[in-house]
Order: C-alpha cells, then structure tokens, then sequence
C-alpha cells in the first residue's frame, strides 16, 4: 500500500499515535497525517534532530529507534533501511505496542519504484568496426 | 463456590495494587534509544542528551 493509506490505517488501529509522518534518507515527505505541510514538514526537521543527536551516542553504528515519554505525550522515531516513521502519541503510551504498530506500518509500504532507465540502442553490425578495416 | 469467588476478587484486588504500585514508581519522562547493532540505552534524566531529545519532542508535541 501508499504511505499515506498505511499512515490512514495506523492511526484508526492504534488508538494512540494521534500524529505520523514517513519520509526517506533525503527528507522528503512520503506520507502524513497532517493536514497542512507545515505541521508534517516539523514533525520531519525534529526526527531528522533526533536522530542525528541519536547517531552520536554510539560510535560505529546508527540509532535505529528514539522513544521520548513526556508528562505531555510521546515522540516516537524509527529507521529501517532508507525509511523513517516519526509519530506522536498521547501521555503514558505502551511504548512496546507503539513501536511494533510503527514497525508493521512501515513493514506494510510499498518499496520506491525504481526509475526506468533508457534502452541502450542496440549497435546495428554495420556501426561496429570491422577488423579487416584496422 | 464462595470459596472461589472470595479468591477471585483477593486475585484481582492484587493484580490492581501490583499495577498501581509499579505506576506511581515508574518515571513519567523517559528517553530511551535502540541502535542498528541491536543494542541499547536509555538516557539519564538530567543528561543535556536527555534534554536535547525531550526538547525536540516538546516542540513537535506543542503543535
């Protein structure tokens, strides 16, 4: 399925992720639950954030998952292969059970199309050189 | 069948209080972070990493 049928799907399953975007390694927005670009394009810039403060508390390998529980709400960011699926929940979420629906929601979007390259004309024999000519 | 009954509802007063208790001690902020080798930590609450991601989540939280 899209990203944004996926995201659809994960917030009427869930019952507590209230927002969710999926963007790739670049940035760009795949899928949103916001209405408005502005709020999907914040929720991107801060789990790029955390991720990248994530990446400097190992030193040979990349986080692969941020969970923050606040008295407020909970931010959720995972990475698989060149995927991110940042959310946000309400106060007190089963993190376990947040993560695992993230995971399934990701696991459930169709990979890119990869782009259709151009045909290499075949060479007609009479364009190939002859070795009799050399 | 009063027996039964009677252990029931000391079985589920216990199971209430068990999860009460272990609520009232569990920290209500939390930043924990999980890497690709499979390994992971969970960030001491006055750490500046702890408050770097607890202040990204705000802001996305705020709006």
């Amino acid at each position: 399925v899209d990203a944004a049928s996926a995201l659809t799907e994960l917030v009427r399953a869930s019952g507590q992720i209230e927002r969710a975007v999926v963007f790739d390694a670049k940035g760009a927005v795949l899928g949103s639950t916001w209405a408005e670009d502005a709020g999907a394009q914040a929720l991107v810039d801060a789990a790029g954030r955390a991720l990248a403060a994530a990446d400097e508390l190992h030193a040979s390998t990349d986080a692969a998952r941020v969970e923050v529980e606040l008295p407020e709400g909970g931010f959720f960011v995972l990475r698989e292969g060149d995927r991110v699926i940042a959310a946000t929940t309400g106060a007190k979420p089963t993190a376990g059970l947040v993560v695992y629906d993230l995971r399934t929601c990701l696991a459930q979007i169709d990979p890119p199309k990869p782009k259709r390259r151009r045909a290499k004309p075949k060479e007609s024999p009479e364009d190939a050189p002859r070795e009799d000519e050399a | 069948v009063k027996r039964l009954i009677r252990l029931a509802i000391v079985a589920a007063l216990a199971i209430w209080a068990w999860r009460f208790a272990v609520g009232i001690r569990r920290p209500s902020s939390r930043v924990a972070v999980a890497f690709a080798d499979g390994s992971s930590l969970e960030l001491p609450t006055a750490s500046p990493e702890f408050e770097l991601l607890a202040g990204e989540a705000r802001s996305v939280l705020a709006r």
